[in-house]
């Protein structure tokens, strides 16, 4: 059967969903990375699991899709009852506050109140923490580790911000401990500004040609901040690093997943190649590839055509068959940047066909959920159709 | 519109990921280049999306014509700070030091902000750059700058602000004031929000729109909506499918071609072409914001001839 690698990816989803603790959905923008997040999350908790879904996304989308007008920065729980009365398990919801989390993070950390203050009341930080781009992921990796030792949830959905390059979120926090690193901010900055006056005395040679780099063009108050900021830091370097590793043990970890999402489109594929690699490189559990919105070929799926003639006007019949043509050339094209993907990476893919609305409710959700999962009672006819857009992927 | 946009000289394409930023953006280019301008298409750090769609080589870092009167040029942060370095330390071997040293990497890896300052001042420098030494005439009548989605776009578009803020005086302070003003200059900059006719696109557009307007001191100047379905049957060829379709009708429409499934595929047409309807007078609605749709695009594979089909629609609008 064609449709077997397809179920096998499917089952190996299910049994994540049904086992894991942490499972971070990845995409790039635009693919449905959110809504595959929800429709996952509600699933599980379908199934009996108390889950949490979080979003990191700076956009609404998450609030959207689970028919909510917004998000709070913490755990709301939903009301399943509209979609299933007797449901076992229970959803939460939440979005990710950066500025109050990285605030939290000082609290937590700061070795005196002195230093503390000097943190929240600098300059550079009120702007860092909040308004700067990837300061998102930073914090994300923070709530997750919080998150999953929160024991009213035995699984946390995360989704992830739609970046472009969507591994910049594994790679964060690496660069915040390359940048917190005492060995080499302290180096660079304290000698320069503890000193109270502008020397250069600094270790090395090349040490004072980026110092003096680093003043023409960044400036004296920005050096000042930076280094006041890096001072308040010192001591809580420790607790940060000690907090890094233990996200990267929790992500690499037997209870945590890594779903990737991608589009039918060859931009997204191609992300979606790179980043299954990269996971692989840096030994993370993948436990599944969902392609969402695949369109059918309405001319491969015909199905035994009837001999008799269909009596409609020949106008029409001319509209619709230069219609089904258009279509089935998507599909074409669709189909061979998956077959190319399903060859490099050799993991069963999820194929999820393009819905027939817009997904913005529970209900919404949970169709979308049987898709990709490709079970429960209801779901059932749609399996016909998911195996014949993977029989029709497959060439 | 494309009088609109072509007033300026710096248009900044924002929406939600998946909703063909770097198409519209190629296809506005070729548009603004039929009428003889000299463009460039900016991508950032995405060497790949404006290649594949215009079949040229990978763009590179270095601005390169890749069609007459067409540039096209790779923004890779890290790449820019690099030039930027060598231009500030002049000396090579300096500058090779300090490039090559550890301390460096990190900083720029890492430093919040920094990274888009970096490319957003390099857009201005482009924008600012005269064909020639002693020439008053720009070098490049029209940048397209194809930003990040939306999210992440509204940071990317939020940090010469922030850093304004966050770093008062000095050249950091000066360069984003400098940044900001351009962004906010309406007669120099426009901003065009892209969206596709589906709910979260277009709540995003809306959001965005609000975000630039009242967070960024950026005005929106107009709204694409891409991937549009277009009506291709008329209203009675659509009653007649509709019915057809309800009592379930059979039959042979061509060799192969069973009517059932043809039924099947005309009506996904017909949701999706009034779903395009809903949104368009949604937005209108909504949006104070002139709005050009664009076709959804069925070709075998999105190149060239996809894009003049699109840059000729852009004309036409």
């Amino acid at each position: 059967m064609r449709s077997g690698a397809a179920d096998r990816g499917s089952r190996a989803l299910a049994a994540a969903l049904a086992e894991r603790r942490v499972l971070v959905v990845c995409g790039s923008g635009g693919v449905g990375k959110t809504t595959t997040a929800a429709a996952l999350a509600l699933q599980a908790a379908l199934e009996g699991r108390r889950v949490l879904a979080c979003t990191i996304d700076p956009a609404r989308r998450l609030a959207t899709s689970l028919g909510l007008a917004a998000l709070e920065g913490r755990p709301r729980r939903l009301d399943l009852s509209r979609v299933a009365p007797r449901a076992a398990g229970a959803l939460w919801a939440m979005t990710l506050d950066t500025r109050r989390t990285f605030d939290a993070l000082v609290e937590k950390h700061a070795s005196s109140e002195a230093a503390r203050r000097r943190i929240l009341d600098n300059r550079f930080y009120r702007q860092v923490s909040s308004a700067l781009a990837g300061s998102h992921e930073y914090m994300a990796m923070e709530k997750l580790l919080e998150l999953s030792a929160d024991e009213r949830f035995d699984l946390v959905v995360l989704d992830t911000p739609p970046t472009r390059h969507a591994l910049d979120f594994l790679e964060a926090p690496d660069r915040l401990m390359g940048f917190l690193d005492a060995s080499v901010l302290r180096w660079f900055l304290k000698p320069y500004f503890v000193a109270g006056r502008l020397t250069l005395k600094v270790a090395t040679r090349t040490g004072a040609f980026a110092l003096d780099l680093v003043d023409r063009f960044l400036g004296l108050q920005f050096l000042q901040d930076l280094s006041e900021f890096f001072l308040a830091f010192e001591g809580m370097y420790e607790g940060f690093k000690e907090r890094a590793e233990r996200v990267h043990e929790l992500l690499r970890g037997e209870d945590s997943g890594f779903v990737l999402v991608a589009g039918p489109a060859r931009s997204t594929l191609d992300e979606a190649r790179y980043f299954y690699r990269r996971l692989r490189e840096k030994d993370m559990p993948f436990v599944g590839l969902v392609v969402n919105r695949v369109h059918p070929d309405p001319l491969a799926d015909a199905g035994p055509v009837p001999r008799r003639p269909a009596t409609i006007d020949a106008e029409l019949a001319r509209g619709l068959l230069r219609l089904m043509e258009d279509q089935s050339r998507v599909s074409r094209r669709e189909r061979r940047g998956i077959a190319r993907l399903e060859a490099d990476v050799a993991e069963p893919l999820i194929l999820v066909p393009e819905l027939d609305a817009d997904v913005h409710d529970l209900r919404g959700l949970r169709e979308v959920g049987e898709r990709i999962l490709g079970g429960g009672g209801r779901a059932r006819p749609r399996r016909r159709e998911k195996a014949e857009i993977h029989a029709q992927a497959r060439g | 519109m494309l009088d609109e946009l072509l007033s300026r000289r710096l248009v900044i394409l924002s929406g939600k990921g998946g909703t063909g930023k770097s198409v519209v953006g190629a296809a506005l280019a070729l548009a603004a280049c039929a009428r003889g301008k000299r463009v460039l298409i900016v991508e950032i750090d995405a060497p790949l999306e404006a290649s594949r769609y215009l079949g040229v080589a990978r763009v590179g870092t270095k601005e390169a014509e890749v069609r007459p009167g067409l540039f096209a040029v790779n923004l890779d942060p890290a790449a820019v700070m690099d030039e930027y370095v060598r231009r500030v330390v002049r000396v090579d071997m300096l500058a090779r030091r300090v490039l090559d040293s550890p301390v460096y990497r990190r900083f720029f890896a890492a430093a919040p902000g920094l990274p888009e300052l970096m490319v957003l001042g390099k857009i201005m420098v482009l924008e600012e750059a005269r064909a020639s030494r002693f020439s008053s005439r720009p070098r490049y009548d029209l940048i397209v700058v194809d930003a990040p989605a939306t999210g992440h776009g509204l940071a990317f578009l939020g940090v010469p602000l922030a850093a304004s803020r966050a770093v008062p005086a000095g050249p950091i302070g000066s360069n984003a004031r400098r940044i900001l003003a351009l962004l906010q200059d309406a007669d120099r900059t426009a901003l065009v929000l892209l969206a596709v006719p589906e709910e979260m696109a277009v709540v995003e557009a809306q959001e965005l729109h609000r975000a630039a307007l009242d967070e960024l001191g950026l005005r929106p100047i107009a709204l694409v909506l891409n991937q549009c379905h277009e009506r291709r049957f008329t209203r009675e060829q659509e009653a007649e499918i509709l019915s057809l379709a309800a009592e379930d009708a059979t039959g042979r429409l061509a060799r192969g071609v069973g009517l059932r499934s043809a039924l099947a595929a005309a009506r996904r047409h017909i949701r999706r072409r009034k779903l395009t309807r809903f949104y368009q007078a949604r937005l209108r609605r909504l949006l104070p914001l002139p709005t050009v749709s664009l076709p959804y695009l069925f070709d075998e594979d999105i190149g060239p001839s996809s894009l003049e089909r699109l840059a000729r629609r852009l004309e036409a609008a």
